[in-house]
This record gives structure tokens, sequence and C-alpha cells, in this order.
């Protein structure tokens, strides 16, 4: 109960997690749009993320009509590369999260660094396959959720400015007045948390 | 080939959670995606950050798109063609390397066409600019056997990660893909063990602090 009041008070204008149904719809749709490029089933998908990618860009300083621009990019991803969305890898919230991180970097590194190639074939070894054969994804995915909506306040806060505002250990400790041992040992704690919420999960 | 199985030393869990969050600068980026091609307990752990990430974005307060922004978007996803094929291995490879700042782009040749530069006996490098949004050095290092790097110090911002050959030092030895990730406030000195020269990979943000006189003369030539 407290919790729940502190985390009003704190995230009083972050609109509320959805719940795991709609989690679990957005994935179903997304499997749909792999399978057979369903129009209608992207349309919703569209609807749910486009407006999440934009506010995301715009917490990071994207002016409103830039990040309406790269949220169409990011959706243009998505329905681009469905057909590499494997449902056993991810949920379409993570993969979702990947595509449009994933678009800002290059954004930020075009601007730093227009000559490079982001097709330049690599030298690396191929990765080996996930050992996501051997993990339930989904059930990962709602405990990382459920665990993340957990979080004290006070945790909840590092990780949103971690992951969405994109602001590294030092700027959290700037923008919140905290020494920087502080922001990191809450983040660990954190991390600990939703870590140890997946440990009967580990294959 | 490296065996996965030998690698001991990881990055730390905030490091793996700052590269799945998208805000490693690039030089650290780089030294973590060539970590995680070698290794599959932290891949399955930037994977469940990126989940943590997937969670986050649900719970970005939504900004209303343009009103013309869908009919837009269907006119720009026409003049595209959509990626061909189903999910593969290469799908599962891409859904990790996506963000990957990848080594090879740095280093066109590979290992072995490094043109080194010799910065004292045993010791040689070469650095290169890992100028991404968030700047960071790069620096292949490159250590003869039985050579011991001078006595220095750093804070937690750098990581080594080694490509060949092995060191050790207090902390344990390390070997191909092995990742050093430290509070190391304590200054240390590797030496290079094995029968073939170290080569590492090193990331800093922030400059190395030489304790000895030999590193201080030193340091002005490896440019640290
Ligand atoms: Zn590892």
């Amino acid at each position: 109960m407290y919790r729940a009041l502190a985390r009003k008070m704190t995230f009083q204008s972050h609109s509320r997690v959805p719940g795991n149904a709609a989690a679990d719809e957005m994935t179903a749709l997304l499997a749909k749009v792999a399978a057979d490029g369903d129009r209608d089933a992207f349309d919703t998908l569209f609807g749910f993320f486009a407006p999440r990618i934009k506010g995301y860009l715009m917490k990071i300083g994207a002016a409103a009509d830039l990040a309406d621009d790269l949220a169409q990019e990011a959706m243009l991803r998505v329905w681009r590369k469905a057909k590499l969305f494997d449902p056993a890898k991810a949920s379409a919230s993570t993969w979702i999260f990947t595509i449009a991180r994933n678009l800002r970097i290059d954004a930020a590194r075009r601007a730093a660094k227009p000559a490079l190639d982001p097709d330049e074939p690599t030298l690396l070894p191929e990765h080996e396959p996930l050992a996501d054969a051997r993990i339930d994804v989904a059930a990962r995915d709602e405990r990382i959720k459920a665990a993340f909506a957990a979080l004290p306040p006070a945790q909840y806060e590092v990780v949103h400015l971690h992951f969405v505002e994109d602001l590294t250990h030092s700027e959290i400790a700037e923008r919140l007045d905290l020494a920087l041992g502080t922001v990191k040992s809450r983040l660990r704690l954190a991390f600990e948390k939703i870590r140890k919420d997946l440990g009967d999960l580990v294959e | 080939m490296i065996s996965l199985s030998n690698i001991r030393h990881h990055p730390k869990v905030e490091t793996l959670a700052a590269y799945a969050a998208g805000n490693l600068d690039e030089a650290r980026g780089v030294v973590i995606a060539t970590h995680l091609t070698l290794c599959a307990d932290c891949r399955l752990a930037v994977r469940d950050f990126e989940s943590l990430g997937g969670a986050c974005l649900e719970s970005v307060e939504p900004a209303p798109m343009n009103e013309s922004a869908l009919a837009s978007f269907w006119t720009r996803a026409g003049a595209q063609e959509r990626a061909a094929g189903s999910a593969s291995k290469r799908a599962a490879n891409d859904f990790a390397l996506d963000a990957a700042h990848p080594l090879a782009s740095y280093l066109k040749r590979g290992v072995d066409a490094i043109e080194w530069r010799q910065v004292a006996p045993g010791l040689a490098q070469q650095i290169i600019p890992a100028e991404g949004y968030r700047k960071g050095v790069l620096r292949l290092l490159k250590i003869n056997p039985g050579v011991r790097i001078p006595k220095h110090s750093h804070g937690d911002e750098e990581l080594t990660l080694i490509l060949r050959g092995s060191y050790a030092y207090e902390v344990g030895d390390f070997s191909p893909g092995d990742l050093a990730d430290l509070d190391d406030s304590v200054p240390h000195s590797p030496l290079a063990t094995g029968e073939e020269a170290c080569i590492c990979l090193i990331a800093t943000s922030a400059p190395l602090r030489f304790k000895t006189l030999v590193g201080r003369v030193v340091q002005p030539f490896i440019g640290l």
C-alpha cells in the first residue's frame, strides 16, 4: 500500500505498465506480422508502440516532430525486420525496445561519425545460438516486468533514468544529486532483485 | 576457436545493463559486444536487461503521434522491401549483434594485420579512436611473453578483453575471451604468461595513472 502510494507520488506522469495480457497480445500480433505481413495486426502494434517510442525519444531530448519521424522510422524497421522476429527469443516489447535503442544509437553515431558503414561485414565469429532454447521467454519476460514494477521507488527511478532517459551512472548521480556510489548500489540492488526473481527459471 | 567454458572473467552486471540500455560509450560497447560473441551466459544476461528495457518502454508515457503518422508510415513502408526469409540462426545473431559496435568495423584487416607501434621493450600498441556519440578510446596492446605492464591503477571505467595469449595478476589468470571489469583503485601490474604474445583490447574513458617511474616514462609514449 505504502509502496503503491509512493510510486504514484514519484511517477504520477508515467502511465502504468500494461498488464501481461496486453503484452502477450502484442507478441501474438507481432508473430502474425512476422508470419503473413498482417497489416491490421501491425496497425494495432503501431498504435501501442509508436507513441511510446516517441515518448522515449522525447525523454532523451528529441523535439516532438523529430521524435515522431524517428518513431515512424523505428516502426518501419519493425515492419521490415518482422520476419526475423522469433517469439522463442523475445517478447514484442523486448524486441521493439532493442530496435528503438539501436535506432537512437545509430542516429547519434551517424551524427558523430558519418563515414561508418553500418552494413560492414563482420569478421567476428558468428554467435553460437543463444541458450534460449532452454528458457521460457514468456515466463522470463513476465517475471522481469513484474519485478521491475515491484521495485522500491528509489530503485525504480534509477532503472528508469538509466534505460529510458539514457543517463549514465554519473549523469543519474548529477540529476538526482546523489553520490555516484549510491546510484551504483541502487542499480545493483535493483538488478539483484530482478535476477533473484528469475532464479528458479534458470535452465 | 576459443572454448567457451574457459571464460572465467565476465563483465560486471551493471556494465551489461548499461550495454543493454544503450548507454555505454562506443569503446566499451565494442569490448562488451566482442565478449558477447564468445559468452552465452552474458548474452542471456543482456537479453534479460533488454527485456527490462522492454518493460521500461511499455511504462513510458505515450506521446501521441501526429494525426497523419500512420498514413505516412504506410506510404514509407510501401516503398521499401521487407526482409526476406524467416527467423533463423542468423536472426538470433542479428538480435544480439545489432547494437554491437563490432570490433571488425574498427579492425578491418584483423588482428594479424595490425601495424604495431613499439612503446617500450616487449610492449607495443595500436590506438583506435572510437568516436561514437559517447567517446572512448580503444587500444590494442601486445605484451611479449614474460613482460610485465608497469604498475598502474584506473577507475572502474576501463574494460580489458584478452584476444590472444594470456596474462595474470593478483585477481587471477586471464585467457582469450576473459574480460577484466574491476574496481581497480588498487595498483596492479599484469604479467604476460604463456608462449605467445598476449594481445588485449582495452577500452578506456579515464586515463591510467602509472605508479612507477618506468610507468611514468612510458606513459607519454603509450599515450594513455
Ligand atoms: Zn561473459
